[in-house]
C-alpha cells in the first residue's frame, strides 16, 4: 500500500461576480490528478504559482473537499475517514501565519501538544528535542512576535511533528527565508526523510526538487504534466542545448520573433536589473547562435554562452514559461 | 465517551482555556470590555436610577456585571474564531484530531471568566469608592445561579462561534446584536417597561434566565421554587444549545471546507 493515493482528484472554487445579477464563476484549481506517494519517500510536487499545489495539500490534509476524485493517505480516505487521518498526519503551510505571535514558541508547541493528544509525559520529552531539532534552543521562551522569519518556520516544523506522524505535507517550506535560513530548513527536511517519513513536498525552487527529492510531479494549471525522478526529467530536455543571451534592454516583440523559429523549442527571459538574459532551447546548439543574433540586429547584446539543459530548463520547457 | 476519551477532552478544554486567557490579558480591547465598559455602564446606570435609592445599587452592579459577561462572550467568544482565521490557525485547529467545539468551549470558558472580572471590580468600586451597601440577601443562592449562568453563557457562546466559522464577515453583523441583548434580557432595567410583544424573545434568550436567577438570588426578591425554574430552563437551554451546536459544527466546518473558508487567503 502506498502512503498517499490520489485517483482523479478536481478541485473547482466559485466566487460571485457582480450585485444585482450575480453570477457564478468557476476556477478549476486542481483538474483531475492522479499519482501515488510510496511510503518514506520524498515527494516533489513542483509548479509556479497558482498551478494547483496547495489546493492539493489541502485537500489531503483534509481542509479542503474535493470536487470530484478521490485521495488516501495510508488506505483511508481524506474526506469519509477524516477523524482518522488527521492523527496520521502533519503539515505547515509556507509563510508566517499559522502560529500564534502573542505566545512563546514553546506555549505554541505545548498547546498544539494537547490537541493532538500527546501523552503529557511524552510531550515533556519530546518537545525540548523538538526544539533542540530545529535549532531553537534556548529561544523558546521567547514570544513568538520576535521570532525571525526562519525561527517561526522551524518552529512550524516542531508542531508538525510533536505527534510524530508517519506523513508530512511541506507546502513551500522555504518560501521567503534568506539562502542560510533555506538551506537549514532543507537540512532539516533530509533529516525527517532519513527518519523514514513520508513527505510530499512543494515548491516552485527547482534546486530543492532536485536536492531533496526522490520524484517530482510537475503541475501546472491543475494537471500533472510530468511525473518522474529529477535525473529523468533532466533527460526530457537533453536533447536540447540551451543559448544564454544577455541583452540590456528587450521589447516583447523580439522574444516573438525568437519563439516563431523552426529551430527554437522554447524561450524564456529573465530579468535582472539593467539587463536580461533570454534562454533559447534549441537542439541546434551554438550553430544556432548566428540566426538568434540576427533576430536581436539593432539591440545592445553582452555575453552569449551555450550549455547543457538543467532540471530548470525541463520545467520551463513543461510549464511554458508560465512563470 | 471512554475516560481516556473524556481524560483528553479535559486537557484540550483546559489548554484552549490557558491559550485564551494568556493571549486575553495582552489584548487592549479586551480589558476595555472587561473593565471600563461595565464601569461606564453602571455609573451611568447608578445616576440614572439615583432617585431609587442605594438598594438598587446591587441589581446595579449585577446588571452591569451581565453587560460585561454578554459584550465578552459576543465580541471575545465569535471574534476568537476570526482571530484564529486571521492568524491562520483555524486551520491547524481543524486540521488536529481535536473537536473544535471542545477547544472553542474551553476559550469561551476563559472569556467568560474573564469577565466575571468585571462583576467584581464594579462591586468592589461601588461598594468602598461610592459606599452604597451592597448585600446580596442569599450568597449561595446567587453562587448556583451564577454557576448555572456561566454555563448557559458558555454554550450560548459555542453556537455564536458556529457562525463566524461558517461567515467571514459576520462580526460587523454581530455588532448590532449588544444592546438589542441588554435591553431584552433586561440586564439593568425589567422588562416590564419593554412593550409586551418582545416579551416571547426574551423568553428565548438564556441570559434572560440568568439575570432573572442572578437578580432574584441578589435582592432575595425570587422564591426558591422560581429560582429552581430558573436553573431548570437555563439548564435546559444550556443542552439544547450543546445539542445543537454538536450537529452545527459538524454541518458547518464541512461547508467550511466546500467553500474553502476555512483561511482568508482560501
Amino acid at each position: 500500500m502506498n502512503a498517499i493515493e490520489i485517483n482523479d482528484l478536481k478541485r473547482v472554487y466559485k466566487t460571485t461576480i457582480g450585485l444585482i445579477r450575480r453570477k457564478i464563476k468557476e476556477v478549476v484549481a486542481v483538474d483531475g490528478i492522479s499519482f501515488d506517494v510510496r511510503e518514506g519517500e520524498l515527494f516533489g510536487l513542483l509548479g509556479p504559482n497558482g498551478a494547483g499545489k496547495t489546493t492539493t495539500v489541502k485537500m489531503l490534509t483534509t481542509l479542503l473537499i474535493p470536487t470530484g476524485g478521490s485521495a488516501t493517505i495510508q488506505g483511508l480516505d481524506v474526506v469519509k475517514d477524516a477523524d482518522k487521518v488527521r492523527p496520521r498526519i502533519g503539515f505547515i503551510f509556507g509563510g508566517e501565519r499559522g502560529l500564534y505571535w502573542r505566545l512563546s514558541g514553546l506555549d505554541n508547541l505545548r498547546y498544539f501538544s494537547t490537541l493532538y493528544y500527546v501523552d503529557p509525559e511524552v510531550s515533556k520529552k519530546r518537545i525540548p528535542e523538538l526544539i533542540e531539532m530545529v535549532g531553537l534552543t534556548g529561544r523558546e521562551k521567547e514570544k513568538v512576535e520576535g521570532y525571525s522569519r526562519g525561527m517561526r518556520q522551524r518552529l512550524h516544523i516542531a508542531r508538525a511533528l510533536l505527534h510524530d506522524p508517519q506523513v508530512l505535507f511541506l507546502d513551500e517550506p522555504t518560501i521567503g527565508l534568506d539562502p542560510i535560513g533555506a538551506r537549514e530548513l532543507r537540512s532539516a527536511v533530509l533529516n525527517l526523510q532519513s527518519a523514514k517519513k513520508t513527505i510530499l513536498l512543494t515548491t516552485h525552487y527547482m534546486f530543492e526538487a532536485d536536492a531533496l527529492c526522490q520524484r517530482i510531479a510537475v503541475i501546472n494549471q491543475g494537471k500533472i504534466v510530468a511525473l518522474d525522478t529529477p535525473e529523468k526529467l533532466k533527460e526530457t530536455v537533453c536533447d536540447l542545448s540551451v543559448v544564454e543571451i544577455e541583452v540590456f534592454g528587450i521589447p516583447p516583440e523580439y522574444i516573438d520573433k525568437i519563439a516563431q523559429l523552426n529551430i527554437v523549442d522554447s524561450v524564456a527571459v529573465e530579468n535582472h536589473d539593467q539587463r536580461s538574459v533570454i534562454l533559447v532551447h534549441t537542439p541546434n546548439g551554438p550553430e544556432a547562435i548566428p540566426l538568434l543574433i540576427e533576430q536581436l540586429a539593432g539591440l545592445k547584446l553582452g555575453k552569449i554562452v551555450t550549455r547543457q539543459p538543467t532540471l530548470e530548463d525541463a520545467y520551463v520547457r513543461l510549464v511554458g514559461g508560465a512563470e | 465517551m471512554t475516560w481516556d476519551h473524556f481524560k483528553k477532552t479535559v486537557n484540550v478544554v483546559t489548554m484552549a482555556f490557558e491559550v485564551e486567557m494568556r493571549q486575553n490579558l495582552t489584548d487592549g480591547f479586551v480589558l476595555f470590555g472587561i473593565l471600563l465598559q461595565p464601569l461606564i455602564i453602571a455609573f451611568m446606570a447608578l445616576w440614572m436610577l439615583k432617585e431609587k435609592g442605594p438598594d438598587y445599587s446591587i441589581f446595579v452592579v449585577v446588571g452591569s456585571g451581565m453587560t460585561g459577561l454578554w459584550t465578552t462572550l459576543l465580541f471575545q467568544g465569535g471574534n476568537s474564531i476570526t482571530g484564529e482565521r486571521w492568524n491562520g490557525t483555524l486551520e491547524p485547529l481543524v486540521g488536529s484530531p481535536s473537536s473544535l467545539q471542545v477547544i472553542v468551549f474551553g476559550k469561551v470558558l476563559a472569556n467568560i471568566s474573564q469577565s466575571l472580572f468585571s462583576m467584581v471590580v464594579c462591586y468592589s468600586i461601588i461598594s468602598f469608592v461610592i459606599g452604597y451597601p451592597l448585600v446580596i440577601v442569599d450568597p449561595m443562592l446567587f453562587l448556583i445561579s451564577l454557576v448555572f449562568s456561566i454555563f448557559a453563557y458558555v454554550c450560548f457562546g459555542l453556537l455564536i462561534a458556529s457562525l463566524f466559522i461558517l461567515i467571514r464577515d459576520i462580526g460587523r453583523m454581530i455588532n448590532t446584536l449588544e444592546f438589542p441583548v441588554y435591553i431584552l434580557c433586561g440586564f439593568l432595567f425589567p422588562i416590564t417597561m419593554l412593550p409586551g410583544w418582545t416579551t416571547p424573545f426574551s423568553y428565548l434568550l438564556s441570559p434572560y434566565w440568568a439575570a432573572q436567577a442572578l437578580h432574584g438570588a441578589a435582592s432575595g426578591s425570587a422564591t426558591p421554587a422560581q429560582l429552581l425554574m430558573y436553573w431548570g430552563l437555563l439548564l435546559g437551554f444550556s443542552v439544547i444549545y450543546v445539542v445543537a451546536s454538536r450537529w452545527l459544527y459538524r454541518v458547518i466546518l464541512y461547508k467550511a471546507r466546500v467553500d474553502a473558508s476555512l483561511d482568508t487567503e482560501g
